[in-house]
């Protein structure tokens, strides 16, 4: 337990070509709602609640109460279950999940949306305003503005719970973003270099550090390589917020959605 | 001496033409031994290696394929099922086949790819990703036969190179995750007719039914979807098994459900099994046994061996008497967390609750094992076998499993610890499994290795590079980035006196000489 989150991918093995045929429900569709839920529920807690937090309330993967980004019905739950997002971390579950069990799934998720999303307890507006004095920008940016040294955020409350949000602020270390290993190298002559890897492979290894510099290093010339797998260039505001401001930007992120 | 005298040996096991610089087959001989003897690419001029030509195929597939080449022309595969007849010295096509690939031909576990051609006399035999066997005119690249060899809609598919032994084409099937019986099929060479077929899974009566309860045997598994190896003197076909089917939920198939993730020994001419060696009984962790077998002659203990040497999937490094099948030794080559160690026999000594589980069971190696289809590389001058190793975890997750035909029969998935993970190639003793040496990588790799009789190993990564090693050391001599994902094996030939060396990254394939082009 270590480790958070993000450094579990789920494996998508394959691309595949051919869509899910659905069969046709024959068993009474009530009869089969409450048991097809619990079924539903425990496949969730075991395959989907990694990312999606337990009962949906979201994680690294987004919360799932309220309406759904990509679906708006059950059938398109399921496909999605099935299939994946392209382009988002949302992998297919053709490979691990039977049919019947991903419908399974999905009227669980569609029992979530169902129920609407609990409001956290912060201000948005008021949060825009202390992310813009925290000095959140300079790093981040949202619609198009702001610093390029961390993720964007233009779209981060669709993608991300609000419980992960807050933990990214207040133990940045413990949840950084995949992409955003933090590496140092040591040059066998000259300064050590440490900041984000842009890149790497068996003979270079390049650095943006936090000046926004990119350093390109050839290993051969390093006498050490460390990653630091729990680290983040991003400093906990956990004692430079106030409680009421940390809810409040929580809030705000939760609210960037994108341009959809 | 003994080194004299393994080198003799391995002369007697490259054939004649390989020396004469062609590559005639996937693995470059029959042993497998994926070792070439030129040597003016060598420890002292490698450093002078440049690019010669680059070929790119028709059509948005990748190369994965080891490249053949015979009579002065390489013979190349790329994704789904395309095959091209290249001029070595310029690298343009003399021919490009395509074979029709519908998006609705299932690929179930394994990307639309090939992995290259068999060849005899005028003929260049390519399976295909619908189930076919095709024999293509290898001056024309137009079709003489081709032969049905499993259905496609029930998830068969052929992506291993074929290999040709006398008048046979020796053919393996791809579609461990969709619940096929596996098989392993010959054919006549010129005609395409069925000569044998050799159930990996045996029916109800036969030896090794009793590992099956119930009819679990019909979705069974144990697909044969990489090349095997030959050797000539005892007429033995030695060819890797795939997982049993579901892959993760074992549940419905209680015992070692042979021959799955197993080696099994085939008699060329009767397509019937001499011994069998399972390294995973009763496997579910999708640890496939496909990975290329090895054949190596050796002392060991004061005496001359027959050996099949082969790093598998499961963490182990095997040697077995490859006329008896008898385990001489195995040992751990990578990270394992699954297993106590071997028996006496070989069979593993299991760690508990190490199955997946609803929960998820944390294990190493991941479900792609320690290594996979990439392949090894053996030296008989260094006696070392080189291997891709892949260092990398998973959280396995068991599921609900039903059979619906073309779809995955798994019951089961993983997530996989990636930013913990990397890979090497790594250097193993042939003659006790230790390693020599570690050459380190990103991340797990999916290319193979060659080593050379210029003392040289090389080996790709996922990020493109493309390198040779010293053989003896691991020290990186040189390198290239190709700019794409190595996903394929190296292999050498002659154009004229001058040795080439040829290897795929990503869409495209790359040729290397001293002083380049």
């Amino acid at each position: 337990m270590r480790r958070q989150l993000p450094v579990i991918a789920y494996v998508v093995l394959l691309v595949m070509a051919l869509s899910a045929t659905a069969t046709a429900q024959t068993r009474p569709r009530a009869a089969a709602a409450t048991s097809d839920l619990t079924a539903g529920r425990r496949i969730f807690d075991a395959q989907c609640a990694w990312c999606h937090g337990a009962g949906g309330e979201g994680g690294t993967g987004p919360n799932l109460h309220g309406r759904l980004r990509h679906a708006t019905t059950y059938n398109s739950i399921v496909d999605i279950v099935i299939n994946g997002i392209p382009g988002t971390d949302m992998p297919s579950f053709r490979l691990g999940l039977t049919e019947r069990s991903a419908r399974q799934a999905a009227t669980y998720v569609q029992s979530l949306s169902r129920a609407a999303a609990r409001p956290g307890p912060g201000n948005p507006q008021r949060g825009a305003t202390v992310y813009q004095s925290s000095g959140c920008g300079s790093c981040h940016v949202v619609a198009g503005r702001g610093g390029v040294l961390g993720p964007e955020l233009t779209s981060i409350g669709a993608r991300r719970g609000a419980r992960h949000l807050r933990e990214a602020i207040v133990k940045p270390a413990a949840s950084h973003p995949p992409g955003y290993l933090v590496v140092r190298a040591v040059p066998a002559a000259g300064a050590e270099v440490r900041g984000i890897r842009v890149n790497e492979d068996v003979f270079w290894i390049h650095i943006r550090d936090a000046s926004g510099t990119v350093h390109a290093l050839q290993k051969s010339e390093l006498s050490r390589t460390d990653r630091e797998l729990d680290a983040s260039l991003m400093p906990s505001y956990e004692s430079r917020l106030s409680a009421a401001d940390l809810d409040d930007v929580v809030a705000y992120l939760a609210s960037l959605r994108g341009a959809k | 001496m003994k080194k004299a005298v393994a080198a003799l040996l391995a002369l007697m096991f490259v054939p004649l033409l390989a020396q004469e610089g062609q590559w005639l087959m996937y693995s470059g001989a029959y042993t497998s031994h994926r070792f070439s003897p030129l040597r003016q690419i060598s420890v002292e001029t490698v450093s002078h290696l440049g690019p010669v030509w680059v070929y790119q195929p028709p059509g948005a597939g990748s190369i994965e394929a080891t490249p053949v080449v015979a009579n002065g022309v390489m013979y190349v595969t790329a994704g789904p099922t395309i095959v091209a007849a290249l001029d070595l010295k310029s690298g343009r096509p003399l021919w490009e086949w395509t074979r029709p690939i519908s998006p609705s031909v299932l690929n179930l576990g394994f990307p639309r790819v090939n992995r290259g051609v068999a060849i005899l006399d005028n003929m260049v035999y390519v399976g295909t990703l619908d189930g076919y066997l095709v024999a293509l005119d290898a001056k024309a690249g137009i079709e003489r036969w081709s032969v049905h060899v499993g259905d496609n809609p029930t998830g068969h598919a052929i992506t291993a190179a074929p290999l040709v032994v006398d008048d046979k084409v020796i053919v393996g099937i791809s579609g461990g995750e969709a619940g096929i019986r596996g098989f392993l099929d010959a054919y006549d060479a010129k005609t395409g007719k069925p000569v044998w077929r050799f159930w990996t899974v045996p029916s109800p009566g036969e030896p090794g039914s009793e590992s099956w309860p119930g009819d679990s045997w019909v979705h069974g598994g144990g697909a044969t979807w990489l090349t095997g190896s030959y050797d000539p003197a005892l007429k033995l076909l030695y060819w890797g098994t795939g997982n049993p089917g579901p892959d993760w939920n074992g549940d419905s198939r209680k015992g070692d459900n042979l021959y799955t993730s197993s080696l099994v020994a085939i008699e060329v001419e009767t397509g019937k099994a001499r011994w069998h060696f399972q390294f995973t009984p009763h496997d579910v962790h999708d640890w496939d046994a496909n990975q290329i077998p090895v054949l190596v002659d050796t002392e060991l203990g004061g005496r001359p061996r027959s050996l099949v040497v082969t790093a598998n999937r499961n963490g182990f490094f095997y040697a077995l008497d490859r006329k008896t099948g008898e385990f001489v030794f195995g040992t751990p080559y990578a990270k394992q967390t699954w297993a106590k160690g071997l028996d006496e026999h070989g069979r593993p000594i299991e760690i508990p609750n190490m199955a997946p589980s609803e929960k998820g069971t944390l294990v190493y190696p991941s479900l792609q094992g320690s290594t996979n289809w990439s392949s090894p590389s053996y030296s008989p001058v260094t006696n070392m076998l080189y291997v891709p190793v892949r260092e990398m975890g998973s959280i396995y997750y068991k599921t609900g499993v039903e059979y619906k035909p073309g779809t995955y029969y798994t019951g089961g998935s993983e997530k996989r610890l990636d930013e913990e993970s990397w890979g090497a190639v790594r250097a193993l003793d042939v003659k006790t499994g230790k390693q020599v040496w570690d050459f380190r990588l990103p991340s797990p790799p999916w290319a193979g290795v060659m080593a050379t009789a210029g003392g040289l190993v090389f080996g790709g990564s996922n990020e493109g590079n493309f390198f040779a090693l010293d053989a003896k050391t691991g020290k990186a001599l040189w390198h290239f980035q190709t700019g794409g994902a190595i996903r394929s094996g190296p292999m050498s030939f002659l154009v004229g006196d001058k040795q080439h060396i040829a290897v795929a990254g990503g869409h495209a394939l790359f040729v290397f000489a001293l002083d380049g082009a």
